[in-house]
């Protein structure tokens, strides 16, 4: 409960802070109230907390993922520097503000017990995030990147509530685990019709939100349209939040249904898997790329998340910590080169080893675990994914997954190949000591996660 | 218990229907009818002063009035949630106030907000 | 269906079945969707999405009273409250797109492919 209050009220104070006179002061004003929201997150550890007449429940998990997600943002503003030189149209304290904001929902979506929660989470979230994608104003890529993800956005949520109000007709409740003892009582052929066809419409808005095929089409459109540095903030935390939502849906409600999505979702995650790995070959632009990275990385935790094993839910964490850590620091490293380069491409990162050897070893670690090199975090978390699905026996789901983490290979390669074998006159690139720091901090987890996983599992 | 419903029993309904469609229809109908009508270039044009018309009359209007009016919208549907306290007040006690104070509060500091960002200022 | 409950309800909703709503709340929402995937007017488009949400308000209410159950109405609240703030959000970026472009047609949006 309590990073939800301090959330709503330092977004508040950001708001505030935009009319005094020095804009400088936001920034560090941001990352301390992250920090304190931070801490404030684990207040509640070792216990089992249930809050606003039981509408909100937590534990340690629900409390780990609200940290990945806290954390991730916190790395995200800290690269924000820039805002303050867009010029007269540059509004940092309102951006400041809406990233608080949409926290509060990501953490709505994380600890929900009642649907209504679930809901008001989801659209917390995805309204800040239609505006952040929409805030270089004067671009019309930026313009059409917002208007495709507020239209589809909206048409998701009326699927995904058109599904909640089946659900409710069939089980008499929106609470989690009274749909699960609900349905407990009944026998698959006995339940009611209308709650198979609300369960179908509230996955399918769901999965809109974490990008998983055939629901994708928005993704790479809205990630390239974006600013940059709002791309990373959506890649990462709309993902960890969305998968924490779902898991927390089909393990806390529907896992005695098990036998009758799991065909469903496992047609969704192989087709998730092709259409990210396989599109992400054709593309040009490095930035688009990573918008398709994050679709098939969305199809190594949907593995997870349909084989539903005891251990998915510390799966499902530690792939999305390792991926919302290699993902920051991707963009990190785009936001610098494609300032100096004015370009996204693959061609911008040519020879950037050679006068940038600190940029291009970030880069390298981050490529690395995302195509799930050993020694890197992405390794460990498609190993523990991986585990799961073979614990389930789906033995035809992991070759998929395997055949697609070799193609990745070599699109991951190909951004590596060009920064450390190719000719290229990039100059020395001026980076800011916070942002090097931000970039150190976040490389080094990479690599110390990757060896020592047991970090982050001993705690949930 | 089962209840019968027979096409006769919606009769108020219908009535009430055709009352309202036609009370547009005669007024509409009639007024075209009785009043005079001399169309001519020349009525249409501007009388002796003024400027003439010239494009759409459905041209975008100031930007302020969408602020405002997307304001109102956001404003307005807060009320719903005092509906039910209202309902309950007396059940909901001291407790139901505080929240609903807090509530306006939070509803009050989004007003000095938008009045500090200059949104309702006319000129 | 709902037969272990009926003895709750008033007599007067009872007199429509519930059938009859949830066929008419679908008929509603297939309307919604139908209209965002062949309008092509981003307002319209908006338009039909509100469609949408409003019958999943008349479901929710109907299965409310169905129910006697308070948990229902509750719901159409929020999602009232929180389809003005979508209203608000996305007018909003229809009128800068609108600055910029001129026009409000989607089938403008083409900047972005691959």
């Amino acid at each position: 409960m309590l990073p939800i209050v301090l959330l709503s009220v330092f977004g508040i104070v950001v708001l505030f802070l935009g009319f005094s006179k020095s804009k400088n002061i936001l920034l560090p004003a941001t990352l301390l109230f992250l920090l304190v929201t931070l801490i404030a997150n684990f207040v509640d550890w070792n216990h089992q907390y249930l809050y606003f007449n039981d509408m909100l429940w937590g534990n340690n998990a629900s409390m780990v993922f609200s940290g990945i997600v806290l954390l991730s943002a916190f790395f995200v503003v800290a690269l924000t520097r820039g805002f303050e030189q867009e010029g007269e149209a540059a509004q940092p304290a309102e951006y400041y503000g809406i990233m608080l904001f949409s926290l509060v929902g990501a953490i709505m979506m994380i600890s929900y017990e009642n649907l209504i929660i679930l809901f008001v989470g989801v659209e917390i979230l995805s309204v800040s995030i239609y505006i952040l994608t929409g805030s270089d104003k004067r671009n019309l890529r930026s313009n059409e990147a917002a208007l495709k993800y507020f239209l589809m956005g909206a048409f998701a949520t009326g699927i995904m509530l058109f599904g909640m109000a089946l659900m409710y007709g069939a089980t008499g409740s929106f609470v989690i685990s009274d749909i699960s003892e609900i349905i407990g009582t009944r026998a698959w052929n006995e339940q009611s019709q209308l709650l198979y066809a609300g369960l179908l419409m509230l996955l399918v808005g769901l999965l809109f939100k974490v990008s998983a095929a055939p629901f994708h089409f928005w993704t790479p459109d809205v990630y390239d349209g974006a600013p940059t540095i709002f791309t990373a903030y959506m890649s990462t935390i709309v993902k960890t939040a969305g998968f924490a939502a779902l898991y927390r849906l089909l393990a806390g409600s529907l896992a005695s249904l098990q036998d009758y999505w799991f065909a469903t979702l496992a047609t969704i995650t192989v087709l998730t898997l092709l259409a990210g790995n396989v599109t992400a070959v054709y593309q040009t632009s490095f930035k688009r790329m990573l918008a398709y990275s994050s679709i098939s990385h969305a199809g190594y935790l949907l593995i997870a998340l349909t084989s539903l094993t005891a251990k998915s839910q510390s799966s499902i964490l530690f792939y999305s910590l390792a991926y919302s850590l290699s993902t920051v620091s991707a963009f990190g490293v785009l936001i610098l080169v494609s300032q100096q380069q004015a370009s996204n491409n693959y061609d911008a990162f040519n020879g950037l080893a050679k006068k940038n050897p600190f940029l291009a070893f970030v880069l390298a670690v981050s490529m690395l675990s995302l195509a799930g090199i050993p020694l890197t975090a992405g390794f460990m978390g498609k190993l523990f994914v991986f585990t799961d699905a073979a614990q389930k026996g789906t033995i035809w789901l992991l070759v998929v997954a395997i055949l697609a983490s070799a193609i990745g290979i070599y699109y991951y390669f190909r951004v590596l190949i060009a920064a450390y074998f190719k000719e290229g006159d990039l100059a020395t690139i001026r980076i800011a000591p916070f942002y090097k720091v931000v970039l150190i901090i976040v490389t080094t987890l990479t690599i110390v996660l990757g060896l020592f996983p047991d970090l982050v599992l001993q705690l949930v | 218990m089962e209840k019968m419903h027979l096409p006769s029993d919606f009769l108020p309904i219908f009535i009430q229907l055709g009352l309202a469609l036609g009370f547009i229809i005669t007024t509409m109908l009639v007024t075209h009818s009785i009043g005079p009508k001399r169309n001519s270039k020349l009525k249409d044009e501007a009388f002796e002063c003024g400027i003439p018309a010239e494009g759409d009359a459905r041209t975008p209007i100031s930007v302020k009035y969408f602020l405002i009016a997307i304001l109102f919208v956001l404003f307005d549907v807060e009320v719903i949630f005092m509906y039910p306290w209202a309902v309950n007040f007396k059940s909901l006690g001291w407790a139901g106030f505080v929240e609903m104070l807090l509530f306006m509060g939070l509803l009050l500091a989004g007003f000095y907000y938008v009045i500090r960002k200059g949104v309702l200022k006319w000129e | 269906m709902f037969s272990e409950a009926t003895a709750a309800i008033p007599d007067v909703i009872q007199q429509v079945k519930i059938q009859h709503y949830i066929f008419l709340a679908t008929a509603l929402f297939v309307i919604g969707i139908v209209g965002v995937l062949t309008r092509r007017n981003a307002i319209v488009i908006f338009m039909s999405v509100e469609l949408m949400l409003n019958s999943v308000n008349l479901l929710l209410i109907t299965f409310s009273a169905y129910r006697s159950d308070p948990a229902g109405q509750v719901f159409v609240f929020f999602i009232m409250a929180v389809a003005a703030a979508e209203v608000a959000v996305g007018l909003a970026i229809i009128v800068m797109i609108y600055r910029n472009t001129r026009t409000i047609d989607v089938g403008f949006l083409n900047k972005l492919k691959f």
